[in-house]
C-alpha cells in the first residue's frame, strides 16, 4: 500500500477516480528504468539509491508516480542491511567515551578518529564512515528481486485504489450470483480485519453487502478505512460485483472543491485490478470435494454449484456449501455438516430456522445420534439427511425433488434468454 | 430481568435496555443487539446500580493490583492538591501543571490510590521508557510492560505510545480500569481520540502543561477524560519546584555567500507567491502555498523555500556559535536542540556528541539517556524527540539551534532545564540567524510576535556577546 501523499486521483462532481498507470510506452520505459536502477544500486547505500531516484524524478511531471513505484520496489522487493566490518554501536560508544575528556571541538575530530581507529585496527575514514552506518539511509541494498513489470504495474494500481479507501466510511458491495462466487473466504476476511457485514437481498435480484465496523453505528467514522483497504484484495477473488464507498473529502488539497461534504468511489469486478492475496481453496473439506466428485459421475438433470448463495438472517448470513439447480429452473440449497458438537449443531439449526427458508437441505454426518446428543430437530427434521461416512448424492436428489423451490418469473426469463443465445 | 453487558471491539453491547440506560445505547440491526461506545461503561453501570437493576457484567476484564510503593517521597503541596482534586471529581479529569513540576509523580500517586489495571499513553518513545523506568522504581513488584517501539506487552500496568494504543484500541478497551493520558493535549486528534472513546475505563487522568491545541479541540478533553480538575501556572508555583533560569538569545549573521544564495532563493519563492496572489503573512497563506506546490512551478518555489530555510537553520555560523557555547560551559550538563535530523547528525559527526533522534534504536536511546543521567555523557544533541516531558533533571544548559513557531515547543523546551536542582543556574541559549525569516519564528515561539511592533526585547548580536565588557 502507499502513503497518502503518493496517492493520485481526480474528483469530478464528487466522484473520485484513481489515476491508474496504463502500460503505455512512457510508463513501460519508466518501470524498466526503475527496475534497472534498483538492480544497479545493489550493494550500495540507501541514501545513494535515494539520490539516484531524486535525480531520475527531477523535472518529471510524474515524479509522484516515480516515488510510488519505488516505494513498492523498496518495500516489497528489496532487502536492506547494515554493511561494513566495524560495528556502528561500538564505534559510537568508543568515540563518545573518548570525546568526554574535553569540551567538544572540531579541531579534535581527526585526533579522536585516529585514536579509535588504532584501537579497532581501522583507518580514521573507516571509523568516520561506520559511525552511523546503521541508520536506515546508510544501510546497504543487499538483495533486490526484480518483479515482472506487469506485476509491479498491477500492484501499483491496486495500491492507488486501496489508498482511496483509507478515508472510507463504509463499503457497499452489490454482488450478483455467479459461479463460483467464493463468498466464504470473503466473509472470513471480514472477521479477520475486524469489520462487520450486513447482507440484504436475494440471489434473484442480487445481494447488497455493507461493510463497516462496530463503532460505525454511532456516526460515520473513517476508523475502519485502513481495514477496508486491506479487505479490497480479498474482494477481488469474488466474481461479478460493484462496489461503492463513501469517502471523507480531502480538504488539504487546493484543487478540490472545499464545499464537498462527501466523495464517492466506485469500482467493479471488471475494472482489471489484480489481487495479490492467495486465492481461496476450491473446497473447505474432503467431505465436500468427495461429494462433488460423486455428484459429477451421476447422470442427472441437476447441476451442482458451489457457494453461490448468501442467505441473510437477522444478525448474520449463511453461506450454504452448494446449490443444486435443475434444468427446469428449480433449485435447492445444500449444507454438509461433518464434524459437529451438539451446541454447534443446535445453533446451526437455529440459524437455518431463522432464515425461514424451506429449500435448504442439511446433511449431517451421523457421528452421534442427534436425539441422544440433545439436538432437537422439531419441524426442521424433514430437511435433514443423516449419513454415515459417505454422503450419497442420490439421497440428496430425492429430497431435492421434495424441497426444491420453483423458479421466479424473473429467473424463468433469464433462463429462456440463456437458452435462446 | 437481568441486564447482561459485554464488550465487543471497543463498544459495550447488551440485549436488554431498561429505560434508565436506553438513551445511551443504539439498536444495532447488523448484530441484533444494543450497542454503546465503550466510554459509556461507567455511566451505564452507575445508573444500573443506583436504580438497583440486576445486571451481569461480562464486559470488563479489569484486574486488581497490589501496588506497594517502594520509595516514600514527600509530595509537594501542588501534587497532593492535584491528587485530592482528581479523586474528589470521581477519579476523572485533567491536571494542568508546568513541565518539571512532577506530573509523573501525581500519576503514580493516583495509581497507588486506584490499584486497578492501568494503561498509560505517552506521545514519544522516550517518554515510554521514562515512564517504564519510573514505574519500575516506584512499584518494583508490579507487572509492568511496554506497547510501542517494538514491544508488544499486555501487562496489567502497560505504558503505550498514543500511536500503538490507537492501533490496538479495540483490544485494550476492556482491559484497563485506569487510563492515564500523559501530555493529554495529544488525545483530541480525530485519529487518537478513539483510545478514550473505545475504552471502558471508569477512571481517567489527563496530564498536561498546556492543554491548548492549535485546532481548538482542547474542549474535547472534557468529554474524553473529564474537565480540568486542577490548574497551576509556572508563576503560581514560583521558585518552589522550579529552578531559575537565564534566557540568552544569540544572533548570528549569514556569511556573504550564504546570504546571497538565501536572497536568491527567497526572491525566487516570492516571485511565485506574488504571481499566485499568496500572502504568507495571512492566516491561510501557508496552507495556500502548500496547496499550490502541486504544480511544477509551485514545487520549485517550495524547494527554494526549503533550501532557504535550511540555510537559515543550518548555517555554518550556528556550529561556530555552538562550539563557543560548549567551550564556555566545559563541565555542565548540556542539551542541544535542533529542528531537523540532518543537523543532529551533522553535529554528532563533527563534535562526537551522542545523538538521539526518532531513528535511534529503542535500547540505544534508553542507554544514552541513562548515561546522560549518570553523568557518563555530559552533552546530548537531539531533534524534537526530547521535546515533551522527558525527564532529564541533570541538564543545566540548553542550546536551541532552530525551532518551529509554536508556543508549546518553547515552553516544553524550557521545561528541560527548569527542573529543580540544588545550586544550579540554568541557561537557555537560543541561536537565531539574523535577517532571515527564522527570526520571526523565534519571536512567535516566545509568544511575543507582533507584526506591527516587531520584537519587544532588544537582543545582542553574536559579536556583542563575544565583545569584552
Amino acid at each position: 500500500m502507499l502513503p497518502t501523499e503518493l496517492l493520485m486521483f481526480k474528483v469530478k462532481a464528487g466522484i473520485v477516480e484513481p489515476r491508474l498507470l496504463k502500460p503505455n510506452p512512457t510508463n513501460t520505459a519508466l518501470i524498466a528504468r526503475l527496475i534497472e536502477l534498483f538492480t544497479e544500486q545493489l550493494n550500495k547505500r540507501r541514501f545513494e539509491l535515494n539520490e539516484e531516484l531524486r535525480t531520475l524524478e527531477a523535472g518529471r511531471r510524474d515524479y509522484r508516480v516515480v516515488r510510488g513505484l519505488s516505494h513498492i520496489l523498496a518495500g516489497d522487493h528489496s532487502t536492506f542491511a547494515t554493511g561494513g566490518v566495524l560495528s556502528p554501536p561500538l564505534v559510537r560508544a568508543r568515540l563518545f567515551e573518548l570525546a568526554q575528556a574535553h569540551p567538544p571541538a572540531r579541531f579534535r575530530r581527526q585526533d579522536l578518529l585516529e585514536q579509535v581507529g588504532r584501537s579497532m585496527g581501522a583507518d580514521p575514514q573507516e571509523v568516520a564512515d561506520a559511525l552511523y552506518a546503521d541508520l536506515p539511509d546508510q544501510q546497504t541494498l543487499v538483495n533486490f528481486e526484480a518483479p515482472d513489470p506487469q506485476v509491479l504495474l498491477d500492484r501499483y494500481n491496486l495500491a492507488q485504489a486501496q489508498g482511496l479507501l483509507y478515508r472510507a466510511y463504509s463499503l457497499i458491495i452489490t454482488a450478483r450470483r455467479n459461479e463460483p462466487a467464493r463468498y466464504r473466504q470473503l466473509i472470513s476476511y471480514v472477521k479477520f480485519f475486524g469489520l462487520m457485514v450486513t447482507v440484504e437481498g436475494d440471489s434473484d435480484y442480487g445481494f447488497t453487502l455493507t461493510l463497516d465496523g462496530p463503532t460505525s453505528l454511532f456516526g460515520g467514522t473513517t476508523r475502519y478505512g485502513l481495514s477496508l483497504a486491506k479487505f479490497l484484495p480479498a474482494l477481488l477473488h469474488v466474481t461479478d460485483w460493484d462496489l461503492s464507498a463513501a469517502l471523507k473529502p480531502r480538504k488539504d488539497l487546493a484543487w478540490t472543491d472545499p464545499t464537498d461534504t462527501e466523495w464517492s468511489f466506485q469500482l467493479t469486478s471488471e475494472d482489471g485490478y489484480v489481487s495479490h492475496y492467495p486465492p481461496p481453496k476450491e473446497f473447505d473439506s474432503a467431505l465436500e470435494s468427495g461429494f462433488s466428485d460423486r455428484f459429477a459421475k451421476l447422470e442427472s438433470p441437476w447441476k451442482l454449484e458451489r457457494e453461490v448463495d448468501l442467505v441473510p438472517i437477522p444478525g448474520g448470513v449463511i453461506i450454504p456449501d452448494f446449490r443444486l439447480l435443475h434444468e427446469d429452473g428449480r433449485s435447492v440449497l445444500l449444507e454438509i455438516v461433518g464434524y459437529w458438537r451438539p451446541d454447534y449443531l443446535t445453533k446451526k439449526f437455529d440459524r437455518l430456522k431463522k432464515s425461514g427458508r424451506t429449500d435448504i437441505i442439511v446433511a449431517v454426518s451421523e457421528r452421534l445420534n442427534l436425539e441422544k446428543a440433545g439436538v432437537k430437530l422439531d419441524s426442521f427434521g424433514e430437511q435433514v439427511i443423516s449419513f454415515k461416512g459417505v454422503l450419497d448424492p442420490k439421497r440428496v436428489l430425492e429430497l431435492a425433488e421434495v424441497l426444491a423451490r420453483q423458479p421466479t418469473e424473473r429467473e424463468k426469463k433469464k433462463q429462456s434468454k440463456k437458452k435462446a443465445t | 430481568m437481568t441486564v447482561k453487558l459485554k464488550h465487543d471491539r471497543g463498544t459495550l453491547i447488551t440485549w436488554e435496555t431498561p429505560e434508565v440506560i436506553a438513551s445511551l445505547f443504539t439498536w444495532d440491526d447488523r448484530s441484533q443487539l444494543y450497542r454503546a461506545p465503550g466510554q459509556c461503561y461507567r455511566q451505564v453501570v452507575e445508573t444500573l446500580r443506583e436504580r438497583g437493576i440486576k445486571h451481569q457484567d461480562e464486559a470488563t476484564e479489569f484486574k486488581n493490583l497490589e501496588l506497594r510503593v517502594s520509595r516514600e517521597i514527600e509530595p509537594y503541596l501542588h501534587q497532593t492538591e492535584a491528587l485530592a482534586a482528581w479523586k474528589q471529581a470521581g477519579r476523572q479529569g485533567v491536571v494542568v501543571l508546568p513541565t518539571g513540576s512532577g506530573k509523573t509523580f501525581v500519576a503514580q500517586l493516583a495509581m497507588r490510590d486506584t490499584p486497578r489495571s492501568t494503561l498509560i499513553c505517552v506521545p514519544t518513545i522516550d517518554l515510554l521508557h521514562q515512564w517504564y523506568s519510573g514505574l519500575l522504581a516506584t512499584f518494583p513488584d508490579a507487572n509492568i510492560g511496554l506497547l510501542g517501539g517494538g514491544s508488544q506487552d499486555r501487562t496489567p500496568v502497560l505504558t503505550a505510545t498514543y500511536d500503538s494504543a490507537t492501533i490496538y484500541a479495540e483490544e485494550l478497551a476492556n482491559q484497563y480500569a485506569l487510563i492515564i493520558f500523559d501530555e493529554a493535549h495529544h488525545l483530541p486528534a480525530p485519529y487518537t481520540s478513539v483510545i478514550a472513546k473505545m475504552s471502558l475505563a471508569p477512571y481517567r487522568l489527563g496530564l498536561t502543561a498546556t492543554p491548548k491545541r492549535s485546532d481548538g479541540r482542547e474542549a474535547d478533553l472534557d468529554a474524553l477524560v473529564g474537565p480540568v480538575v486542577y490548574h497551576k501556572t509556572p508563576a503560581e508555583l514560583g521558585g518552589g519546584a522550579l529552578a531559575d533560569y537565564q534566557d540568552v538569545q544569540i544572533r548570528i549573521r549569514l556569511s556573504a555567500t550564504e546570504q546571497a544564495r538565501y536572497d536568491e532563493l527567497i526572491a525566487q519563492r516570492n516571485e511565485f507567491l506574488w504571481r499566485m496572489h499568496i500572502k504568507l503573512g495571512s492566516p491561510d497563506g501557508w496552507q495556500k502555498f502548500i496547496n499550490a506546490s502541486g504544480t511544477l512551478e509551485g514545487r520549485k518555489a517550495m524547494l527554494a523555500h526549503r533550501e532557504a530555510r535550511s540555510i537559515a537553520f543550518g548555517t555554518e555560523g550556528k556550529l561556530r556559535v555552538l562550539e563557543e557555547v560548549l567551550a564556555n560551559h566545559p563541565s555542565e550538563r548540556t542539551l542541544i536542540f535542533t529542528d531537523d535530523n540532518a543537523m543532529v547528525y551533522r553535529i554528532s559527526r563533527e563534535f562526537f556528541i551522542p545523538a538521539i533522534t526518532h531513528q535511534t534504536p529503542v535500547k540505544e536511546r534508553h542507554d544514552l539517556l541513562q548515561q546522560f543521567r549518570a553523568g557518563t555523557y555530559r552533552i546530548l544533541v537531539t531533534s524534537r524527540v526530547l521535546n515533551e516531558g522527558v525527564d532529564v533533571p541533570e541538564a543545566s544548559i540548553a542550546v536551541v539551534l532552530s525551532g518551529t513557531a509554536t508556543e508549546r515547543e518553547h515552553i516544553q523546551r524550557l521545561g528541560r532545564i527548569l527542573r529543580k536542582s540544588e545550586g544550579k543556574k540554568a541557561v537557555l541559549y537560543e541561536v537565531v540567524t539574523e535577517g532571515t525569516s527564522e527570526e520571526r519564528v523565534s519571536q512567535q515561539r516566545r509568544g511575543e510576535w507582533n507584526s506591527n511592533s516587531g520584537p519587544r526585547v532588544p537582543t545582542a548580536t553574536w559579536e556583542d556577546v563575544n565583545a569584552p565588557d
